[in-house]
């Protein structure tokens, strides 16, 4: 079980601990992992102290997750070969017979998934789950049992215990679901929590609940937690210590402070330049290429008027003619609402919107899952019709236009999609994908399509190769870049962003956000920005649209609603924001004193 | 959830009862098309003994003097009041034919689907716990299982059974070691596709994360099967057993021809010779009855086994 690197230095610094020493909680030395051939996890060490908290960070690849399923012995023996060493409380666990091993998991090991919809079985209750979990408190009583889940269930917050256990799945939200799976792993009490990316699949909001819950129940219980995580600005918040992954293999580690605020390794250096939280002017300058003052005074000028309309003055006052002649709003949403009728109740998904974007700017809809963004996007689009209410593209109103009316507003207005894994057809190269919307159109002579397929590849940093590839050659970034070519080859004026980073890892992300930027100060677009991330939005937009079930509760230019937020729940969305309310984790309360300065750095940063 | 479910369930139910009512009309339609006018042959054949009496008596129970449509509003009223006429071979009354032949055929079928659930089960198990090796070589079961037609497998079994080891004999087809082997016999080829879907969705659940979740609590892998991937598995096969049974009521025919069975399938093959027409629109539509019934008794299943199927909208679908 050692090291497969015989001829190599060893890593021998702490090859003598467990005798002297109290035994750490964790002690992870020389692991390794191979999937066949493929080695994925190189010569990684690291220690947990009892009660302690360590994240493991590291982008898509880096081998974190596999990591963490090493450390649980989760990974398939025939699928992956692991080697080295992995010491829980002084026993060794992978030389352990899967009999005895079986006997640790749940009990001291226990394990968070990253998705909760997905880390329930959806045919059996959550109650006939959650004795499993009971069970291994030896309790063999089903009513006594019964009691200490509906305990655990109302410990870590759940409303309503009794109907949660007699629930499926499906009946539950993601943060519900989320809380039901931390009860479950924290009830039979173990020393040492596994969270792979606890809170990934969940709205910001919900995010900072569960990672604040989590923090509590460790402090409360004396659990040690293993967090991994793509996400550096919720490791430093909610870990002492960090170790950053990249290949398999750790760049660098220590408390979290030290890593976060001074990164030694120039990939730390970036991982951390790349936190959308941690640096909100990064785009600003080479957006708009104007001064940021100038900027803001020309956008509060029309968003006095745009505050005027909402008073209900004068309908018109948004569209074209409100605004001075040479800034003309290419987007006009006036008092939009749409309802949709489900098991016969009417739920209004946008409810009298309204917003305006000037040509060449952003603006963003920032909301929760359930807040009305993406039927607001559809609206937009024209593939759906508005019960009330104009929405104008460049003057034109979508509303009750014939098909070809339709398409021509299409060609002016093109979107990107959220998932670039999901939103290119995989059995094209990838030049037939950005063709299509030239054929679709009858742009140009074929002689000419050709030509402006290759420009938008290079106009989006694809090499010119790139284009008899397909989409399973390519990575997520390189996918999204597609993307943004297909929607950029019929020169739109409008490109709606849905959500155009949330699949990719964060500093594919700043690439991305970078090429929008540069192509938007070259191009003159105009961007409708769709996000749950604030981080992200303050970095990208000029102006930003709050929406929360369907209304818009805040609205004005980033810097208005992000400095001095008006409305409660814009105020929850931005202290959700990770690696800004650090004060507040309870993961930081009992950290030693170095570590206080992080949420300063943070907040001086935003 | 019992409300809706009770009217999800008598919708099934009336839809169930419309088909097959559709199935014996369809049925009556296509046995009178076929040419030649089965009956009036068989009667008017010197052979058969009849008296001038007995056939006007004849044509006038099944209105054969009057157009097709008046016969199929006779007949159809007859078969809802349970009445199935009378065979024109033997004149016996046809529920007696069937209702001797029945029980036969009925534990023949019943036992061969017993079996071949439990191969299927058995097999799908193994290609997931046992050892790598042993594991692709019950992977391969299946697809053997299905090029193996059933006659071959019921002479081996004959040949080796009756013959060499002499564990039952072919001369009392009826004992219960024969039966068996009549039912291994018919099961082997049914199972092969249950086997396989099995198979597939049990991969395909292993591999969710709640699998994971699952043994991360520590359940071992007998209780991660029983427990969690049983129940997500079985909802596909349930629709696979659905859909088997029709092979059952065919591949009964042949099984119980090799083992000299008299059950449901001489009945149909005697009709087919003698152009018994009541005997053969009986037992057709006593097929569509009993499948129709498997699947209504799969579609009545599937909520209760998988709580995220809506009732409700199912019910109006």
């Amino acid at each position: 079980m050692s090291a497969p690197n015989p001829g190599g230095p060893t890593t021998g610094k702490d090859t003598t601990v467990p005798e002297t020493k109290p035994s750490p909680l964790l002690g992870v030395e020389g692991l390794h992992v191979a999937y066949g051939d493929r080695k994925v996890v190189h010569d990684v060490g690291f220690t947990l102290a009892r009660g302690g908290s360590l994240a493991l960070i590291g982008e898509s690849g880096s081998g974190k997750s596999t990591i963490a399923k090493a450390v649980l012995r989760l990974l398939q023996p025939a699928e992956a070969s692991v080697g080295g060493s992995v010491r829980l409380a002084g026993t060794e666990v992978l030389s352990l017979p899967e009999r005895q091993f079986r006997a640790l998991r749940g009990r001291q090991l226990g394990f968070i998934p990253q998705d909760p919809g997905s880390a329930l079985n959806p045919v059996r209750s959550i109650g006939t789950q959650a004795h499993e979990a009971a069970a291994l408190t030896g309790e063999r009583d089903a009513a006594v049992r019964r009691r200490i889940i509906l305990e655990v269930f109302e410990q870590v917050g759940l409303p309503d215990p009794v109907r949660v256990y007699d629930s499926y799945p499906h009946q539950l939200s993601g943060g519900m679901l989320q809380r039901v799976l931390i009860a479950l792993t924290v009830l039979p009490r173990p020393s040492l929590i596994v969270a792979d990316e606890p809170t990934s699949a969940l709205d910001v909001t919900v995010q900072k609940l569960i990672l604040d819950l989590l923090g509590d129940l460790r402090k409360e219980l004396d659990i040690g937690l293993l967090l991994i995580t793509h996400d550096l600005a919720i490791a430093a918040e909610r870990a002492d210590t960090l170790v950053v992954l990249k290949d398999g293999a750790v760049q660098e580690q220590g408390p979290a402070a030290q890593v976060f605020a001074a990164p030694r390794t120039d990939y730390a250096r970036n991982l951390q330049a790349d936190v959308p939280a941690l640096n909100p002017d990064r785009y600003r300058s080479q957006r708009t290429g104007a001064p940021q003052d100038t900027l803001q005074r020309t956008w509060q000028d029309s968003a006095s008027q745009d505050v005027a309309t909402q008073d209900g003055t004068t309908a018109d006052s948004t569209t074209a003619d409100a605004t001075t002649a040479d800034r003309p709003a290419q987007i006009a949403v006036t008092d939009v609402t749409k309802s949709f009728r489900t098991r016969g109740k009417e739920v209004r998904a946008v409810d009298g919107v309204s917003f305006a974007v000037e040509r060449g700017r952003t603006h963003a809809l920032v909301g929760e899952s359930g807040s009305g963004k993406t039927t607001a996007v559809r609206l937009l689009l024209g593939l759906e019709q508005p019960d009330s209410g104009t929405i104008t593209v460049g003057g034109h109103s979508t509303a009750g236009l014939t098909r070809a009316g339709l398409r021509d507003v299409r060609r002016h207005l093109q979107l990107v999609y959220q998932n670039p894994f999901t939103s290119l057809d995989p059995t094209w190269r990838v030049g037939r994908i950005i063709r299509e919307p030239l054929d679709r159109f009858g742009v140009g002579s074929t002689a000419d399509r050709d030509h402006r397929v290759r420009e938008a590849l290079q106009s989006v940093g694809l090499p010119d190769d790139a284009s008899d590839r397909r989409p399973a050659q390519l990575s997520g970034g390189q996918r999204q870049r597609v993307a943004i070519a297909r929607a950029l080859v019929v020169r739109p004026d409008v490109v709606v962003l849905d959500e155009p980073t949330s699949a990719l890892d964060v500093s594919v992300q700043a690439g991305i956000l970078e090429l929008l930027a540069r192509l938007q100060r070259d191009l003159g677009l105009t961007y409708v920005f769709v996000s749950h991330d604030l981080a992200l939005v303050r970095q990208m937009a000029d102006t930003v649209s709050v929406l929360r079930r369907g209304q818009v509760v805040e609205h004005g230019t980033v810097d208005q609603v992000f400095d001095r937020p008006q409305h409660p729940y814009t105020r929850a969305l931005l202290d959700a924001i990770p690696g800004t309310s650090g004060l507040a984790s309870p993961a930081m309360a009992d950290a030693p004193a170095e570590h206080r300065h992080i949420p300063k750095l943070a907040e001086a940063a935003v | 959830m019992t409300s809706g479910y009770g009217r999800f369930a008598l919708a099934r139910a009336g839809q169930a009862a419309v088909v097959v009512l559709l199935a014996y009309v369809l049925t009556f339609l296509v046995i009178s098309v076929l040419p030649g006018d089965a009956i009036t042959n068989s009667l008017r054949d010197p052979q058969s003994g009849l008296s001038e009496a007995d056939i006007q008596r004849i044509v006038q129970y099944y209105g054969l003097d009057q157009p097709v449509l008046v016969q199929l509003a006779l007949s159809l009223g007859r078969f809802l009041t349970g009445e199935l006429g009378f065979s024109l071979q033997s004149n016996l009354p046809v529920a007696q034919i069937v209702g001797d032949a029945l029980p036969s055929t009925l534990t023949l079928a019943s036992t061969a689907l017993a079996i071949a659930v439990v191969f299927a089960i058995g097999i799908a198990y193994g290609a997931h716990y046992a050892p790598p090796r042993w594991a692709g070589l019950l992977r391969s079961i299946p697809s053997f299982f299905l090029s193996v037609p059933n006659f071959v497998i019921g002479l081996v079994l004959i040949e080796l059974f009756a013959f060499r080891l002499h564990a039952f004999t072919t001369t009392d087809p009826n004992s219960a070691t024969a039966t068996l082997f009549a039912a291994v016999t018919l099961a082997i080829p049914v199972s092969a596709p249950l086997a396989e879907v099995l198979i597939a969705s049990l991969d395909h659940e292993s591999r969710q994360e709640y699998a994971l979740v699952a043994r991360s609590r520590g359940l071992d892998g007998a209780q991660l099967f029983a427990r969690h991937l049983v129940k997500p598995s079985a909802l596909p096969s349930v629709a696979m057993v659905a859909l088997i049974v029709g092979e059952l009521l065919g591949g009964s025919v042949i099984t119980e021809t090799i083992f000299g069975r008299d059950g449901i399938g001489t009945v149909v093959q005697k009709a087919v010779t003698g152009e018994d027409q009541p005997v053969l629109q009986a037992v057709v539509s006593l097929s569509a009855v009993v499948f129709v019934a498997v699947n209504l008794a799969a579609d009545l299943l599937t909520p209760l086994l998988d709580p995220r199927v809506n009732v409700r909208e199912a019910a109006n679908a």
